[in-house]
């Protein structure tokens, strides 16, 4: 392989594991603060990618898709405040099945209400001006568009990282993590640090649900589509970890771009991903980054 | 005071007219006289609904529902209304074969109309034949769905094109372009690995000095895949062919043409493709799909322009706001043959409908005739190959031009062939999962 290919190669393993840590980052954050694994994830995720299409379609691509993207952060961001207060707040001191169950039941919901607004057809959408050109290196043509996902996932890594350890709220998330009582006593609304964090949650899914969109088409179940990788780059980097977050999509992003590109390794490429999973799980069940979970 | 024979003839009136209304609000979408249907019958469909194929699971469900108005509104089938039953398979393989077991021995349907992909009628196809469903196939097109031994069915009927027919057709079409460097890419699966060996059969015999230029290990990708396709974008980048033949097909087939325009808007110029295709993948990508696409597809409404296709095309328009798909029409085909053959034989029983369907022709949507034959119960239906151009203006996607319908009868399987396969001739050391044309005593003599 020259090393022309071996960049081409590595900067493809890039672009996808660009976007498997947008979708996961936001699932990564509520569950680091509120200790649930939100099935709902990807409905959240779908949702705001169907919304910046609709609106990319209808006022063009350039102006609609930053609209698109806006609204669509805001709207899910509503959703998921609606979801915290009405439903979650009630299965938090319940068992992870029945917050598995409960999470699960809105994305079969959210799927249906997907279907009955926007029908089963795929929608597509063209990425904005700014960012969709390609860029020649070596004699190998890369996709502006993948760099632009690429930035943008360095840009909410540094952006969750600065929140989580930079700020009040941050701080107030972390604390509550290791303590939620002794941070109720402080003084500090935990019901509503917890509906904040979940609403950031969702507006991360939404962040990905829009800035995928251009990319891929967009349908009624590319929640799904998502949701098995997004877990396992979860149990890979530590669920609950940014940083783990991030190093689990690279090793997953780079294994399937090499591990498909060879002959010897292509039967085994996505076997390799899940081989991982069971081999950190089997060794460091909280994952590369994250921490056990505290005993109460 | 009133009359006990004016009361009786006062409740005889409106129980009447009670009558009448109920007749009227109950027909449904059927337009004859519901009422003088005996009962009522099933057809079952496991449908890609949701998942990487529900685009051709909607294009499906929309189209048997219309054929059943129609099987109705001219009688029905022996004088029974048909219903059609549509359950959910999320395109995938477990769902489909729990489907099939519902609709059979819950929901006791009459016949059943194949999954979309060649897996699902792979798990599904067993089911079947140990109930006797008569199942008919328009989508899932796996020659080894009627061909190897391990799973011939005798009430399994295909009326779609198969893989070798399939892949032959996309041989001749590769050939045609006169290209020395071919990249393969396929969904790894049955129909995949199918459809690329009898593609790559097909173009030894056309072009036998065109070489494929990536390792037959790396043709494959994983079905269903992650939605990213820069591996394959790149791997093609990398070998620089002349041509890429893919049979990836829905949700892959637009994320892969997708990403690679955003990587070269060129991309398509420089490497041009030959790929089956379908109304929904060209509906999706409307003027995004490229244009001077090589494509094979099934049954395009628009290169198949006749008076009963424009009809169709007309009032599946005029009930869903959408153009049929070509699996639209092959599964509106599927629906009559079951109704024509049903009242031919006078009967469910399947193996007297089966006799009325094997052997038998019947008029199709697609202009012409097909029959069925009773070596591999596979129907001569044809396939449409062309050149993706501007449809005008007619149409919001790109049509062909210069298409071609190629006859059934020119790419249907030798006989020969079909009786090697069935006797399992064709396998690496007797063990069906090799079971391939290409190893069969004739294919290589011939």
């Amino acid at each position: 392989m020259s090393p022309g290919q071996l960049l081409l190669f590595a900067v493809g393993g890039l672009a996808t594991a660009a976007y498997l840590f947008i979708v996961t980052a936001g699932l990564s954050l509520v569950f680091g603060a509120l200790r649930i694994i939100n099935m709902a994830h990807g409905s959240l995720y779908m949702i705001a990618a169907f919304v910046t299409v609709v609106v990319a379609n209808r006022l063009g691509a350039s102006f609609g898709f930053w609209t698109g993207l806006l609204l669509a952060v805001m709207l899910t961001g509503v959703i998921g405040a609606v979801i915290e207060i009405l439903v979650l707040r009630r299965i938090y001191k319940e068992e992870h099945l029945v917050q598995l169950l409960g999470t699960y039941a809105l994305s079969l919901v959210a799927a249906g209400a997907v279907r009955l607004f926007f029908g089963a057809s795929y929608r597509t959408v063209r990425p904005p001006d700014i960012v969709s050109g390609s860029l020649n290196i070596g004699g190998f043509r890369y996709s502006g568009y993948a760099v632009f996902m690429i930035a943008s996932a360095v840009l909410i890594a540094i952006g969750v990282y600065l929140l989580l350890y930079r700020t009040a709220l941050g701080r107030n998330i972390r604390a509550a993590v290791s303590d939620p009582e002794l941070l109720n006593v402080s003084g500090v609304n935990v019901s509503r640090l917890y509906t904040t964090v979940f609403v950031i949650g969702a507006g991360l899914a939404a962040l990905g649900g829009a800035i995928v969109a251009p990319s891929q088409a967009v349908g009624a179940s590319m929640d799904t589509d998502v949701l098995v990788l997004a877990f396992a780059i979860s149990v890979i980097g530590g669920l609950g970890s940014i940083v783990g977050t991030a190093v689990g999509a690279l090793i997953v992003g780079e294994v399937i771009s090499f591990g498909l590109n060879n002959q010897y390794t292509n039967q085994f490429a996505i076997a390799f991903v899940f081989i991982i999973m069971a081999a950190v799980l089997t060794v460091r069940p909280w994952g590369l980054f994250g921490r056990p979970e505290q005993e109460l | 005071m009133i009359s006990n024979s004016t009361r009786r003839t006062w409740w005889a009136g409106a129980a009447a007219a009670i009558a009448l209304v109920a007749a009227a609000c109950g027909g449904g979408s059927t337009s004859s006289s519901p009422g003088s249907f005996k009962g009522t019958i099933r057809i079952g469909y496991s449908g890609a609904l949701t998942g990487q194929s529900q685009l051709y699971g909607h294009a499906i469900s929309q189209s048997i529902k219309l054929a059943a108005d129609d099987i109705n509104s001219k009688g029905g089938i022996n004088s029974y209304k048909v219903e059609t039953d549509v359950l959910d398979d999320g395109t995938t393989v477990d769902k489909a074969a729990a489907n099939t077991r519902q609709l059979i021995l819950q929901d006791n349907v009459k016949a059943l109309i194949g999954s979309v992909n060649s897996a699902q009628c792979q798990a599904e196809s067993p089911i079947a034949k140990q109930n006797k469903v008569i199942t008919l196939d328009a989508t899932c097109n796996s020659y080894q769905l009627t061909t190897e031994p391990d799973l011939i069915n005798p009430y399994w009927v295909s009326v779609v094109p198969n893989t070798y027919m399939e892949g032959t057709a996309a041989g001749q079409l590769a050939a045609k372009t006169g290209a020395k460097k071919i990249f393969v890419v396929s969904p790894k699966y049955l129909f995949g690995v199918s459809e690329t060996n009898a593609f790559v059969a097909s173009l030894k015999k056309a072009a036998p000095s065109a070489t494929i230029v990536n390792a037959p290990e790396t043709w494959y990708v994983p079905y269903p895949t992650n939605p990213r396709w820069d591996s394959t974008i790149n791997a093609i980048q990398a070998a620089h062919p002349d041509l890429v033949y893919s049979n990836i097909f829905a949700a892959d087939q637009v994320n892969f043409i997708t990403q690679a325009l955003q990587v070269d808007p060129e991309f398509f110029k420089k490497f041009p493709m030959t790929t089956l295709s379908s109304v929904d993948e060209l509906n999706t990508l409307k003027s995004k799909y490229p244009l001077g696409m090589h494509l094979y597809m099934r049954a395009p409404f628009f290169a198949l322009t006749n008076s009963r296709m424009t009809d169709f095309v007309n009032r599946y328009r005029a009930k869903y706001s959408e153009y049929p798909s070509d699996w639209a029409v092959m599964d509106y085909d599927a629906m009559q043959v079951y109704a024509q053959a049903a009242n031919a034989a006078k009967s469910f029983d399947s193996d007297k409908v089966r006799d009325q369907i094997v052997g038998h022709s019947f008029s199709s949507l697609r202009g012409y005739s097909f029959k069925i034959r009773k070596e591999d119960q596979q129907a001569n239906v044809g396939e449409t190959i062309g050149t993706t151009a501007d449809s005008g203006g007619k149409y919001p996607f790109p049509t062909l031009s210069g298409s071609t319908n190629l006859r059934g009868d020119d790419l249907i399987m030798p006989t020969e062939l079909v009786s090697e396969l069935k006797a399992g001739k064709c396998e690496k050391n007797n063990d069906p999962t090799t079971t391939d044309f290409a190893l069969c005593p004739s294919w290589k003599k011939g």
